[in-house]
């Protein structure tokens, strides 16, 4: 019996790669959320008094708001006292200036080179969140040179206030949601970056968090500004060890773009999903938000979303500015009992405004897969187009596949479209590759691939290799 | 429990067809917002027609209950002036091998209101189920709105479903043909309306749609 749980043990524990522990001594401040804890959290940052009253602000909304039950999902209660809000590697507080051999290691481990010169030709400058502290910014110098600045966000709060203050919030209020207010009051660290006028970043940038320590959650907040003409492609990645019970993750993601610029945000979403009975995951709430401020301006979300056990994401685009675009492109994938509520909104404002949705969600095991939009056309959005195309791929006989659009026009000459199609991977197509000698498993990920390769194909080189992986890694054990 | 007190709504100028007999199909809940249960083998076909000058409230719940069971629905709607229309449909899904398809189409002009909310629920069990579902809608004025929720709950993975929701305007393109070649600008976005709702136009009912279509 003892044999047979270790090697079931040993078989699960090979699904998450990512499922390690780092033991670096790390300091945490006391469980639980109320305005002393926000206080305790801002002091040992060091932080200005606006920025202590804005966390206390958002807290008193938070305490006011209800928990948001609308989703299709089946969420566990979650003890907001229960929890550590702020959880820093020891060591690295000491010694600043130098990464913890440990942490190193971690990051080596997850394939992310915080040593530049382990950076391939130097095409990716990292910032990279571990817990609470954002550990280490890499080619700081070579970005600064060009005027842009890239660096955690409590680095910018002290280095670029002026910035922050003008820009934080600005996207997505505090009083926005739920976890948009809970992330206001205690959000521990993130990345700032800001791209002057006309300047194109050469690198991709990149932040990658990591949830190490047990008992706590992740709240971390992420600030891109690109002015006028400028252009950023930014990429996050996410991982966390695996434990038996669930972790909260809230992040807040504001991006602003303005005049003629132009961002691409690229997500490769891994947290750990739970193992194959459901139990333990991340509880991934996370509110992404950009604005196209200025005319001509464009923003492109790509996300490909493999772990958590749930997730709730909406990444929007409210296009403000005349004839400025957005893009959504979303592969969802959910196994086991994993459980996806995401989509996005598009909000059109301006003029001749133009959006395109495609989203493909891929459920298995006994998982729940739900897309849920919005595309709402202003009374001012003359011309205005939007076109959305969702659809679902079902793997076995007891997972679920869900869509909850909704269209609102306002304004006669906006046209929107919207299709969705469910299907599963049909027996032909299955024979067909196992007649020439293509195993279902391989099969399986062959087609899937091919299903999910519109979105696969919009992401940063880097990222579609490692996304191709997961979406394989996730799958396994799904036919049979 | 007729369904007389259903049709009563329609006591107007818009009107249900084939509104199916007490024997093969029986209505639940409440006399407003009846549940179709359509059982093996059987067929339910619903049409709707809501006319200009009047505000409607429909509310269908159709549960496929037995193996192989059809629904279809067919439903057009035209708002002149500040009529609100409003289409609630669930198209449960429960046994196998079932099918259904929806089709709902509308002009929404003045200051009319259209409210479209119509769920596919396909239940764990309905394997090898087809089901789609359409809703276009034309807007003729800055004040009209419309807003439109098409969706899917699908518990089953043998299934072929789709749904599809536009709004757009009247083509420009094809009115600029038709007045190269002497058709009066009226006319001929009448002739364009037309077409875009002939699928759904109830058969020997021509004249009262286009009548209502020509009043737009």
């Amino acid at each position: 019996m003892a044999e047979n749980e270790k090697i079931i043990q040993q078989f699960t524990s090979g699904e998450y790669k990512e499922g390690f522990v780092t033991d670096v001594e790390q300091e945490f401040i006391p469980k639980g959320l109320n305005e002393e804890i926000v206080r305790m959290i801002s002091a040992r940052k060091e932080e200005p008094e606006w920025l202590l009253e804005f966390r206390l602000d958002a807290l008193r909304k938070w305490q006011n708001m209800p928990q948001p039950d609308w989703a299709h999902l089946d969420m566990p209660e979650i003890d907001f006292q229960d929890i550590i809000y702020f959880a820093a590697p020891k060591k690295d507080r000491d010694r600043p200036k130098e990464i913890d051999p440990k942490l190193a290691e971690t990051f080596d481990k997850l394939g992310i080179p915080l040593k530049e010169r382990d950076v391939l030709a130097g095409v990716v400058a990292v910032d990279a969140v571990f817990d609470s502290v954002s550990v280490t910014t890499t080619f700081r110098k070579t970005l600064a040179e060009k005027g842009i600045i890239f660096c955690s966000f409590s680095e910018a709060v002290k280095e670029h206030p002026d910035l922050v203050r003008r820009y934080l919030a600005s996207v997505v209020p505090a009083s926005d949601n739920y976890f948009a207010a809970l992330n206001s009051a205690v959000f521990s660290d993130g990345s700032f970056c800001y791209i002057p006028k006309g300047v194109r970043c050469p690198m991709e940038l990149s932040s990658y968090f990591r949830i190490n320590a047990k008992g706590t959650g992740q709240f971390e907040r992420t600030l891109i500004v690109a002015d006028e003409g400028s252009y950023v492609s930014y990429m996050e990645g996410c991982t966390a060890p695996m434990r038996d019970e669930q972790q909260l993750h809230a992040a807040v993601v504001e991006i602003v773009v303005e005049k003629d610029a132009d961002v691409k945000y690229s997500t490769v979403q891994n947290w750990y999903p739970g193992d194959a009975d459901g139990k333990g995951g991340i509880l991934n709430l996370v509110t992404k938000r950009g604005i196209c401020k200025g005319s001509g301006s464009h923003l492109s979300w790509t996300q490909v979303e493999t772990g958590s056990a749930i997730t709730w994401k909406y990444p929007s685009t409210i296009l403000k500015g005349d004839f400025s675009s957005s893009e959504f492109y979303s592969v969802a994938v959910t196994n086991n009992h994993q459980q996806a509520d995401t989509g996005t909104k598009m909000i059109h404002l301006g003029r001749g405004t133009k959006s395109r949705i495609v989203s493909k969600g891929i459920s298995a095991g006994q998982s729940q897969n739900s897309y849920r939009g919005l595309v709402r056309m202003g009374r001012n959005a003359l011309n205005a187009k939007n076109f959305s195309q969702c659809d679902s791929l079902l793997i076995g006989c007891r997972c679920g596949a869900h869509t909850f659009p909704v269209i609102q026009s306002h304004q006669p000459s906006a046209t929107v479209e919207h299709e969705a199609t469910t299907s599963k991977i049909s027996e032909d197509q299955l024979f067909y590759c196992n007649q020439r000698g293509i195993g279902p498993e391989e099969a399986v990920g062959l087609i899937v691939n091919g299903y999910a390769r519109e979105v696969l194909s919009r992401l940063p080189m880097e990222f579609a290799v490692e996304a191709q992986k997961l979406l394989q890694v996730s799958l396994e054990g799904s036919v049979g | 429990m007729g369904h007389g007190k259903y049709i009563d709504p329609f006591a107007g100028r818009s009107f249900v067809t084939n509104v199916p007999q007490e024997d093969n199909c029986h209505s639940e809940r409440s006399e407003e917002s009846p549940v179709y249960q359509v059982q093996a083998g059987e067929t339910l076909n619903l049409q709707f027609v809501v006319l200009p000058g009047e505000s409607r409230d429909i509310d269908v719940s159709i549960d496929l209950i037995g193996p192989g069971a059809e629904a279809h629905i067919k439903a057009l709607y035209l708002c002149g002036a500040d009529e609100k229309v409003r289409f609630r449909i669930v198209m449960h899904h429960r046994a196998p091998g079932c099918h259904s398809t929806q089709m709902i189409k509308g002009i929404a002009g003045g200051s009319g209101e259209v409210h479209f909310d119509g769920t596919i629920v396909v239940a764990p069990d309905a394997q090898q189920t087809e089901a789609y579902q359409e809703n276009h809608n034309i807007v003729l004025t800055d004040q009209a709105r419309v807003e439109t929720r098409p969706q899917l709950e699908i518990y089953a993975d043998d299934v072929k479903c789709s749904h599809g929701a536009t709004v757009g305007q009247l083509n420009a393109d094809e009115l600029f043909y038709m007045r190269s070649r002497g058709i009066p600008e009226a006319e001929a976005r009448t002739l364009q309306m037309l077409s875009f709702l002939s699928p759904v136009i109830p058969q020997g009912r021509e004249q009262e749609v286009e009548t209502a279509v020509r009043s737009l």
